[in-house]
């Protein structure tokens, strides 16, 4: 079993290599992060319940939204350790066409 | 509405407290403060006579009034501090959210496409079930269509909206004759 920590990194890298994804976002009025000794990994928060990971879309869309957040559960799952993944978009940033890819 | 019962629960404690700091002053007797001098007799008298006009119920007809008003107050402040509060995001599907600044900022880009509108605002409101309710104010020069400005700049907005994957259960439109002068922008 892997700690929190570790699972947040992994979300965070898995989820950062999915096309249509610009960022991890920050939370708005609470940080949103996973917490370790010294460490903090920015836009995952993994809790027993639920791992939730905030993300800032590249505009134009690669897809609807909806469809994104359902590759990026798709991409995670494996990572999450059978808990639910909630998608929270935070923002949506025009990029240049050809950044996006 | 969990903001007013904060200020409702705060002025009752703090009348409490003022209460409190008087009763410990009148007991104790400093400054002058006597027990003595209250007008407890009074007040207990006409509370005791309130009370057996309501048991044998010979009321005046603003007692009656008073009565009804307070009881429809507490029903009122129940009902909003029962009903449970808005989400903070905008549920797209299960598992999916959207912040409300992000439907706010997609509404305002769509809206300031059309040439007709000098400046705008949108609120964004998230419901419990998937979708938000849109309000769009929109600035326009006087002597415009109204009509057709109105559901181009509905039909803008809901075609974004939708593009981005939001759904919407209300959208509304306002639009509102401006001096150009007087808002962000002068000439599109």
């Amino acid at each position: 079993m892997v700690d929190d920590l570790q699972l947040a990194r992994s979300v965070s890298e898995a989820v950062l290599a999915i096309g249509g994804v610009h960022s991890l976002g920050t939370g708005r009025y609470a940080e949103a992060a996973t917490y370790g000794a010294g460490e903090k990994v920015s836009g995952v928060v993994v809790n027993p319940r639920e791992v939730r990971v905030h993300i800032v879309v590249s505009y134009p869309l690669v897809e609807p939204i909806p469809a994104l957040a359902e590759r990026i559960r798709q991409q995670v799952a494996s990572r999450t350790e059978g808990r639910p993944t909630t998608v929270v978009v935070e923002d949506l940033v025009e990029v240049e066409q050809g950044e996006n890819l | 509405m969990r903001i007013f019962n904060r200020i409702v629960i705060i002025l009752l404690l703090a009348g409490l407290f003022v209460l409190g700091v008087l009763a410990v002053l009148y007991s104790v007797g400093v400054a002058g403060y006597r027990l003595a001098e209250l007008p407890l007799d009074t007040f207990s008298q006409n509370l005791i006579r309130a009370v057996r006009n309501i048991e044998t119920g010979n009321l005046h007809v603003l007692d009656v009034g008073g009565l009804v008003i307070i009881a429809l107050l507490g029903l009122v402040l129940l009902v909003f501090e029962l009903k449970p509060p808005a989400p903070r995001r905008v549920r797209m599907q299960q598992g999916t959210y959207i912040t409300r600044r992000a439907v706010e900022n997609e509404a305002i880009e769509a809206v300031e496409q059309s040439p007709e509108v000098l400046q705008s605002s949108v609120n964004v409101k998230a419901q419990r079930k998937p979708g938000a309710k849109v309000n769009v104010k929109a600035s326009i020069r006087p002597g415009e269509d109204v009509g057709s400005t109105r559901s181009r700049v509905q039909d803008r907005v809901q075609r974004r909206l939708s593009q981005v994957g939001v759904p919407i259960s209300n959208l509304k439109v306002r639009l509102v004759e401006s001096d150009p002068r007087e808002t962000r922008t002068r000439v599109r």
